[in-house]
C-alpha cells in the first residue's frame, strides 16, 4: 500500500524481520486481510495499518518494540476493537500490534482476590474464571463479552455497575508495560499501597500512547450475596431523571441505575421482548445488590421512591432469567438501534447527575434543530449520557448535521460543569474539543507526563491531545458499532 | 532564619504571612509563607526556580519532619486557602483549598448525610492537601478505598509557577492524562496541591462495631479473614496489646470489625460475628461512633522506629509474625503499622514484606537511626527511571521537596 509507506521506515525488510522475531503467521501484510483493522468502533476515518504484528509474549512485544524503535516506526496497539473514539486507528502509525493472542489468565489468587492477566484476554471471562468460587471482576462495560483487558486499561473503562463499584483505574493493582523503545517496566504491584510515584494510575486511561501493557494485576470482589433488579416506566425522561436523584439523595447506593428514552425501549422491545410496554417515554433499570438480610428493605424504599416521583409502574425481576433479560436488553441496546437506522453515532458526555433532567431537554431540543432522531440510553447514576444520534450515511447533509448535532450536546455538557467522556476516551473524536475543557496549561502537563513513557511520540501518536494549533475536522460521525 | 532569604521573600509576603516555623514544622522548613492565592504561590515558585530556592507544601508536618534530613527553606503552608469552595450535595461532589482540614471538611459534609470515606488520624490535624501527597488513608479503606478512588478533579501550581488542573467536577470522566493519580502520593516534589474535587458517600444508615479478643495475632487474623469472606465489612482492625484503648484487656490482641447497612444488614452481621467469634462485644450508636474515632486515631507506643508495611493480605500475618511486636493492621487489606527497637527488625520486617510481594516505609524514627534504614523501599530499576523523567518533567528546576522521595528523588 504504497500511500501508507510515508517514508516512515517500512520496507520489506521490516516485515522479514517481525517474522524472524514472531513467525510468519503472525504477521499480516496482506491488504486484503489488514482491512478489518482499518477501524475500531468509532468509524468515521479509516485507515488500514501497513503491518499488522501478533505476538504471543512479552519478550516478543518487547522484541518488536524495540526493532520499531531502532527504525523509528510508530505503532498501535490494538485489543479487540471495540472501542468508541478510535483509539486504535492508525493515524501515523504504520505497525499495528494486536494483543489477541496474549490471551492467558495468569494466575488466579483468590484467597488474596487478586488475578494477573495478559492484555488480550476478554473482560467477561475474568469473571466467568471465578464466578463459581463467588468472585467477580467489577468493571463491565456492556461490550465485556469481545472487549479485551488491555483495552479497558487504556480507556479507563466503566459499565453500568461504575456506580458502586468505580471504574477501571479502581480495579487495577498493577502493570507490566513494554515502553516504545522495547523496555520491559513493572509498575505498581499486588499491594494496596504504592511505592513512589502511582504510574500505574497514569498508565490507566492513557489510550496507548505510553506503550503496550503486557500484564495486568487486577483486583476481584466478592460477589453480592443477593440482587434486586427492578424495572421502573415512566412518561418521560423528565421524571424519570428526578428519580435518580432522588435515589442517591436518599443515601443509597445502587449496583447500578440505567435509563432508556422512549425511542431505545421501542428498538429494544422488537429485539428482545422484554414486554415494555409499548409508548413508555423512559425505564430506569435500578439494581441493588449486597448482603441479602436488608435488601428487600432497600428495594421496597426505592420503589416507593420512584413511585412518589411518578413511576407508572416498578416490578421486580422475578427470578435470575428475568433479571438476565434485562441485563441482555440493557447491554444490547446500542445493537438494537441498527434496526432504526442505517447508521448511528453514540456520543459519551458527562453531567453532573443533578443536570439530567436539563441536559435531556437541550438533547431534545437539539434534535430538534438539527432534524435528526436522538436516542437515550445510558448510565443515569453516573451523569454519563450516550446519545445515540441516527442517520443515514447517503444523505450528505443529513450526516453533515449528525455531526454538528454531537459537537453542541458535547458542548452543552460542558456549560453545564461536565465532561466529553465518561467511558470511551478522546481518541481521535474527541480532540478537537480537548481546549474548550483544559487550559494550553493543562494540556503542556499532560503532554510532559505523556513525554515520560514516550519521548518520540511513536506510541499511538496523534491522540488524546490536540497539538497546539493544529484543527482537527471530521467529515461524518461514525457507523454503527460492530456487536 | 536565613537573613537574606527572609529579605528575599519578604518582597512578595506581607509580615503576617511570613513567619518562623513552629513545632514540627521546623524540621521541615526555615521559612513558612501563607499564601493567598494561584498568583502568590505562581510568583513563589518562579522566584524559586530563578534563585534555586527549595520548596516544600506543608501541613502540620507530621510527614515531613520524618522524610527530611534538613529543612527546605520555604515550607509552603496552605492555611489561607483552606475553604469548602463548593459542595453539591445532590451531585455527591465537594470542591475544597488544600488547606482545609479533614475534619472542617467533614463538618460540611455531615450537615447533609455525607461524607468522604477516607479516614486518616487526627482529622483535625491532617489537611486535604497533605492527605493527598502523602496518600494517607485510614479503616474504611476496606470498603470504601483509598483517597484515589475519591479524587476526581485535582490543581496544582507546578513548573514556571503555572496552575494545572487535571479531572473536573463530575464523578466519571476519563477526558486527559490522568494527573490525579500522578499527584497522590508524590509527597510534594511534582508542584504545590492547591485544590481537590471528591466524590462522596452518604453516611452508612447503622454503624456498629464487633469487637472480639484474641491470644495470638495468628487466631485473630484468621478469625478476620473468615468475616471478611462471609460479610460486608466496612472495616477490620487489629490491634496488638501494647495499643492502649479503653476497651483493651490485658495482653489480647483486639480485633475491631465494622458493620453498617439497614437495620436487617446489620443484625444479620453481628449476629454472624457472634456464631463465628463467641464472646463478641457489640457497641453501637454513639458508643460505637466513640469507638470509631479511638481506632481510627489508635497511636503506636513510643518506639525508636515506626514503619508501615503492605503486603498481600493473606501473607500479612506472618510479615508480623514476632513475638511482642506492637502494631496495628488494616487486616484484610494488607497494611499495618508497626513500632519497631531497632534497624536490624526493621530490615527483616521489611525483607518479609517484600517477600509477601509488597514492601514498607518508615513513618518516625529517632535521629540516631536516620542514615541507618531507608525511609523508602527502592522501587524496581525500571519503574525508578521512569519516576526520575517524571520528577525531571515536572520540576527541571529541582525545587519541589527535593531529596527525600524514593530513589533519592
Ligand atoms: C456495544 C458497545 C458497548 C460499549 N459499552 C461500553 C461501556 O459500557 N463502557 C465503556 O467504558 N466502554 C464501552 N464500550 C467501548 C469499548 O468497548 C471500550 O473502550 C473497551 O475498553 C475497548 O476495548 P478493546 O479491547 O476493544 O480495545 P481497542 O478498541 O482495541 O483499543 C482501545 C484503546 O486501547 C489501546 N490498547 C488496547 N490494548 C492495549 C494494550 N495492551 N496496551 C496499551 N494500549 C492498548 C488501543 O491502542 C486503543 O487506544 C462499548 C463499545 C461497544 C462497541
Amino acid at each position: 500500500m504504497e500511500d501508507g509507506l510515508r517514508g516512515s521506515g517500512i520496507d520489506s525488510g521490516l516485515r522479514a524481520d517481525l517474522e524472524a522475531l514472531v513467525g510468519a503467521d503472525a504477521v499480516v501484510s496482506r491488504r486484503s486481510e489488514l482491512k478489518v483493522y482499518e477501524c475500531d468502533g468509532w468509524t468515521i476515518e479509516k485507515n488500514a495499518p501497513d503491518l499488522l504484528v501478533m505476538p504471543r509474549s512479552t519478550e516478543q512485544v518487547s522484541a518488536i518494540l524495540r526493532l520499531l524503535h531502532r527504525r523509528g516506526v510508530a505503532f498501535v496497539p490494538r485489543g479487540a476493537g471495540t472501542g468508541l473514539s478510535g483509539g486504535c486507528l492508525p493515524l501515523a502509525a504504520p505497525v499495528m500490534i494486536c494483543t489477541s493472542r496474549m490471551n492467558r489468565i495468569v494466575s488466579i489468587d483468590l484467597s488474596n482476590r487478586r488475578v494477573e492477566v495478559q492484555p488480550g484476554v476478554v473482560n467477561l471471562h475474568v469473571t466467568d474464571a471465578v464466578r463459581p468460587q463467588g468472585y467477580f471482576y467489577a468493571p463491565d462495560p456492556s461490550s465485556q463479552s469481545a472487549c479485551t483487558i488491555g483495552g479497558n486499561i487504556a480507556e479507563n473503562s466503566g459499565g453500568p455497575h461504575t456506580l458502586k463499584y468505580g471504574v477501571t483505574a479502581n480495579h487495577v493493582l498493577g502493570v507490566e508495560l513494554v515502553l516504545p523503545d522495547g523496555e520491559v517496566v513493572e509498575l505498581g504491584g499486588p499491594a494496596e499501597e504504592k511505592l513512589g510515584y502511582d504510574l500505574a494510575g497514569a498508565v490507566v486511561g492513557s489510550e496507548g500512547t505510553v506503550g503496550i501493557v503486557t500484564r495486568a494485576t487486577l483486583r476481584l470482589m466478592r460477589a453480592p450475596q443477593s440482587y434486586r433488579t427492578m424495572l421502573a416506566l415512566f412518561d418521560d425522561v423528565d421524571t424519570a431523571t428526578r428519580a435518580v436523584s432522588k435515589i442517591i439523595a436518599d443515601g443509597m447506593v445502587p449496583g447500578a441505575i440505567e435509563m432508556m428514552d422512549r425511542l431505545i425501549i421501542g428498538a429494544v422491545e422488537a429485539a428482545f421482548h422484554v414486554g415494555f410496554p409499548p409508548g413508555a417515554g423512559a425505564a430506569l433499570i435500578v439494581e441493588l445488590d449486597g448482603l441479602a438480610a436488608g435488601l428487600d428493605d432497600h428495594a421496597s424504599r426505592a420503589a416507593e421512591l420512584m413511585r412518589s416521583c411518578g413511576a407508572r409502574s416498578v416490578e421486580l425481576a422475578r427470578d435470575e432469567a428475568q433479571r438476565q433479560l434485562l441485563w441482555k436488553a440493557r447491554k444490547r441496546a446500542f445493537g438494537a438501534v441498527g434496526r432504526l437506522a442505517s447508521n448511528y453515532a453514540t456520543q459519551d458526555g458527562v453531567v453532573p447527575r443533578t443536570r439530567l433532567p436539563d441536559i435531556l431537554r437541550e438533547i431534545t431540543a437539539i434534535a430538534a434543530r438539527y432534524r435528526l432522531r436522538i436516542g437515550n440510553v445510558f448510565h443515569a447514576g453516573d451523569g454519563n449520557i450516550h446519545p445515540i444520534v441516527l442517520y443515514e450515511e447517503r444523505d450528505a447533509d443529513e450526516t453533515r448535521r449528525a455531526i454538528e448535532a454531537g459537537r453542541e450536546i458535547l458542548k452543552a455538557c460542558l456549560a453545564m460543569g461536565g465532561s466529553l467522556t465518561g467511558e470511551h476516551g478522546i481518541g481521535v473524536e474527541k480532540l478537537a474539543e480537548m481546549p474548550l475543557l483544559f487550559s494550553p496549561d493543562d494540556l503542556r502537563v499532560m503532554a510532559e507526563l505523556r513525554a515520560v513513557f514516550d519521548p518520540d511520540n511513536r506510541s499511538n501518536p496523534g491522540k488524546v491531545l490536540p497539538r497546539p494549533g493544529s484543527c482537527v475536522e471530521v467529515s461524518a460521525p461514525r457507523r454503527q458499532v460492530p456487536l | 532564619m536565613s537573613s537574606v532569604l527572609q529579605t528575599e521573600l519578604g518582597r512578595l509576603f506581607d509580615a503576617g504571612r511570613l513567619r518562623e516555623p513552629r513545632g514540627f514544622e521546623s524540621a521541615a522548613a526555615e521559612v513558612v509563607v501563607e499564601p493567598a492565592s494561584l498568583d502568590e504561590i505562581g510568583e513563589l515558585v518562579r522566584k524559586c526556580e530563578r534563585d534555586r530556592i527549595c520548596v516544600a507544601p506543608i501541613g502540620a508536618c507530621r510527614t515531613l519532619r520524618c522524610l527530611r534530613s534538613a529543612p527546605v527553606s520555604a515550607g509552603v503552608s496552605l492555611i489561607q486557602m483552606a475553604g469548602v469552595i463548593a459542595h453539591e450535595p445532590d451531585d455527591m461532589t465537594v470542591v475544597v483549598g488544600a488547606g482545609a482540614t479533614l475534619a472542617a471538611l467533614e463538618a460540611v459534609l455531615a450537615r447533609h448525610g455525607q461524607h468522604l470515606p477516607v479516614d486518616p488520624p487526627f482529622p483535625d490535624q491532617t489537611t486535604v492537601g497533605a492527605m493527598l501527597g502523602a496518600a494517607h488513608s485510614g479503616l474504611t479503606r476496606l470498603s470504601a478505598g483509598t483517597v484515589r478512588d475519591f479524587l476526581i478533579g485535582v490543581q496544582f501550581v507546578g513548573h514556571g509557577g503555572k496552575a494545572v488542573r487535571g479531572g473536573g467536577r463530575v464523578v466519571k470522566n476519563v477526558a486527559g492524562y490522568d494527573l490525579m493519580k500522578v499527584m497522590i502520593g508524590s509527597f510534594g516534589t511534582l508542584g504545590i496541591i492547591t485544590e481537590a474535587t471528591f466524590k462522596l458517600r452518604p453516611l452508612p444508615e447503622l454503624y456498629a462495631i464487633a469487637i472480639g479478643y484474641h491470644c495470638a495475632p495468628a487466631e485473630a487474623f484468621e478469625t478476620g479473614f473468615r468475616l471478611h469472606d462471609a460479610l460486608a465489612l466496612l472495616h477490620l482492625e487489629l490491634l496488638s496489646p501494647g495499643i492502649r484503648t479503653p476497651l483493651t484487656r490485658e495482653g489480647q490482641y483486639l480485633l475491631a470489625a465494622g458493620v453498617g447497612g439497614n437495620r436487617k444488614d446489620a443484625d444479620y452481621q453481628l449476629e454472624e460475628i457472634r456464631r463465628l467469634q463467641p464472646g463478641t462485644l457489640i457497641l453501637e450508636g454513639a458508643d460505637a461512633r466513640r469507638f470509631y474515632r479511638v481506632l481510627r486515631d489508635a497511636e503506636l507506643p513510643q518506639a525508636p522506629l515506626r514503619m508501615q508495611i503492605a503486603a498481600l493480605p493473606r501473607q500479612l500475618p506472618s510479615c508480623l509474625d514476632r513475638p511482642g511486636l506492637q502494631f496495628r493492621a488494616h487486616a484484610a487489606a494488607g497494611v499495618a503499622q508497626l513500632a519497631l527497637d531497632d534497624a536490624e527488625t526493621a530490615a527483616g520486617i521489611r525483607r518479609a514484606a517484600a517477600d509477601a510481594r509488597g514492601h514498607a516505609r518508615v513513618l518516625s524514627l529517632q535521629p540516631a537511626l536516620r542514615g541507618l534504614i531507608p525511609i523508602f523501599d527502592q522501587p524496581p530499576s525500571g519503574a525508578l527511571k521512569l519516576m526520575r523523567r517524571l520528577k525531571a518533567a515536572f520540576d527541571p528546576a529541582g525545587i519541589f521537596n527535593p531529596g527525600c522521595f524514593v530513589g533519592g528523588i
